[in-house]
């Protein structure tokens, strides 16, 4: 069992620094890398920004806290470090795919803001949902 | 077994296939370039229309919004990663049944497939105890009896996989006739959509043409073309055409080397399938892959185990004293291929052991000796036997974890590309903008997560990084 202790919780002021104090509470309490590797996963397949951002604070959280560790947890960590590989693998590839998933739609959008821009009406006998063509 | 250093090493060969990745989009980007793609056209619901003097009517159906180029390759992103994720679904599947062949079942009395390894290990040690005693009837029996439950564990795993690459044939068979239909209808509806008057709207047939494509994904690695007048072209990922405008080349089967191989034409396109993609892709790796490589571990081992143990017994005096009857134990291979299933107990007569040296009484026991000490001899491709089978199921387990690593992350990948396609269906721009806003964050934050994680394991596993990350 990972134990972590925030020592500094003052450093998390905002409603998502309190819930990501919460989740580090919960690290404490919990097997932590796996579960929360686990959990971001899940989180980047549904796109959970917001889940995502709260497990980010906790890991800052925990990095913090790590130079205040004894040897025993040290070892703890280390052990549930080892037990995490293969889910940091799979992140790591979840990671890539993601990052190849937001490219094609970055640039899809930017030639799709080109085109509106720059584009003749169309006459196809339908209307644009949007007020208007240029800039939005 | 891999290492927390090797997961590490993969992730940082991860991190450099980004560009891999971007090399990949850039195809998909210039896809995105041709008319086909960039052509804003009406979002209408899904009824089927009514063609009137070569105008499509449809009860029902109502303008939604405008669908931009962004939807389309969307779809196309998430067939390609559909792809994937079928094929490795359906391999991971038939490893999985494969990986249950070689492992002990704990709660079965008999001896199984799975129990190889300590056959293996009791079969040598029925010699160490023959050492002892060589004129003991009962261990001589027990010298015979752990060869034949040894032989019988191997010849049966050699018949559980060919029984399951023919299973996986049959399988792949079936797709071929799945995707003529669905090439059959596309091209079909490719003729409707571009043969749809300029003023009419063929909307509902291209979602029907999409989702004939997101069913032949699944089925196979495909890439698709469009032309300038709606229509498209659809080829196997190596190329060969399957779908072109009102036409489609058949996929057709014949036998090769005793299994199915697939057709366009008459090119034989079996391997660029395996590797192309698709539940079909996944099922001919496995067929055309695993299994033979598992197969060939089999033979290897049984091929080596049998000779070199015949060998030895050839070359001993048996209990009647001489070396007349003294010949083999297993039925002798001649050739690696094969070995494995061929794989049985000849020696039915226990005396006929020979655990005397050559010119040597009955009381001596120095050859079952030597055939005890096989069991520490690389006699296996460099390797003692059990070292030579434990790693091939080692081996055998890392696939299994490498293609379930591949699934999870492709599998993540399509939820993704489905959760973004729903979060922009029917929206307007500003509502595109958040959602490609959520899709940044989530991808920052992730990068983050990822980050800080990888340098607190690298710190805590003392791999030379210091934590704290600002």
């Amino acid at each position: 069992m990972l134990i972590l202790e925030l020592s500094s919780p003052k450093c998390l002021g905002s409603v998502k620094g309190q819930r990501a104090m919460l989740e580090s509470d919960k690290l404490r309490l919990h097997p932590g890398l796996k579960q929360l590797l686990t959990e971001a996963i899940h989180a980047l397949a549904r796109l959970d920004a917001d889940r995502l951002e709260e497990l980010a604070l906790s890991c800052h959280a925990l990095n913090r806290e790590l130079t205040l560790f004894d040897p025993e947890r040290r070892a703890l960590l280390a052990q549930q470090a080892r037990e995490a590989a293969a889910e940091m693998v799979v992140f790591a590839r979840v990671l890539e795919a993601t990052h190849a998933n937001l490219s094609v739609m970055t640039k899809v959008r930017q030639l799709h803001n080109e085109r509106l821009e720059y584009a003749e009406p169309p006459g196809r006998g339908w209307t644009r949902t949007e007020s208007g063509y240029g800039h939005n | 077994m891999g290492t927390i250093s090797s997961a590490l090493s993969l992730i940082t060969q991860g991190l450099d296939a980004d560009q891999a990745a971007l090399n990949t989009v850039a195809n998909n980007v210039a896809n995105a370039n041709t008319t086909g793609y960039t052509e804003e056209t009406p979002n209408f619901q899904e009824n089927d229309p009514v063609n009137i003097g070569g105008v499509s009517y449809g009860a029902g159906v109502t303008e939604t919004g405008a669908t931009s180029a962004r939807d389309r390759v969307l779809t196309e992103r998430l067939d390609q990663q559909q792809q994937l994720a079928s094929a490795s679904t359906s391999r991971l599947a038939a490893l999985n049944t494969l990986q249950a062949l070689f492992t002990p079942d704990s709660g079965s009395s008999t001896s199984t497939s799975g129990d190889i390894g300590s056959d293996l290990t009791g079969f040598f040690d029925s010699f160490s105890s023959l050492e002892a005693n060589p004129s003991d009837n009962s261990l001589r029996q027990d010298v015979l009896s752990t060869a034949t439950t040894l032989a019988g564990d191997v010849s049966s795993a050699a018949s559980s996989l060919n029984a399951q690459r023919s299973a996986l044939d049959e399988e792949a068979s079936g797709v071929a006739s799945q995707v003529n239909a669905l090439t059959g209808a596309i091209a079909q509806l490719n003729t409707q959509i571009q043969s749809t008057d300029s003023s009419g709207d063929a909307g509902t047939l291209e979602d029907q043409r999409q989702q004939d494509i997101s069913q032949l994904s699944q089925l196979i690695g495909i890439n698709q073309v469009t032309t300038e007048d709606n229509g498209l072209s659809i080829t196997t990922t190596s190329g060969q055409l399957l779908v072109s405008s009102g036409s489609s080349n058949q996929l057709t089967t014949g036998t090769v080397g005793g299994v199915t191989h697939f057709f366009v034409g008459t090119t034989d396109v079996t391997s660029q399938l395996a590797g192309g993609g698709g539940t079909l892709g996944g099922y001919l790796t496995a067929r055309d892959q695993d299994i033979p490589s598992a197969l060939n571990s089999l033979d290897t081992l049984a091929y080596n185990v049998s000779t070199q143990v015949n060998k030895l017994n050839n070359a001993g005096t048996d209990m009647a004293g001489d070396n007349k009857d003294a010949g083999n134990i297993f039925s002798e291979p001649a050739q690696v291929a094969g070995s494995a299933a061929a794989m049985s107990v000849t020696m039915t007569d226990p005396n006929h052991i020979a655990a005397a040296g050559l010119g040597e009484g009955t009381g001596d026991s120095s050859n079952a000796a030597a055939m005890a000490n096989l069991a520490s001899q690389a006699i296996v491709d460099g390797q003692t036997p059990t070292d030579y089978y434990s790693n091939f199921v080692t081996t055998l387990g890392s696939t299994v974890s490498e293609v379930q690593t591949e699934n999870t992350a492709q599998t993540a990948s399509v939820t993704q590309l489905q959760t973004q396609s729903n979060a922009l269906s029917g929206v307007n721009l500003n509502d595109e903008a958040s959602a490609m806003t959520t899709f940044e964050r989530s991808y920052q934050a992730a990068s983050q997560v990822f980050t800080i994680l990888d340098t607190i394991m690298a710190s805590v596993l003392n791999l030379g990084s210091q934590a704290t990350v600002s």
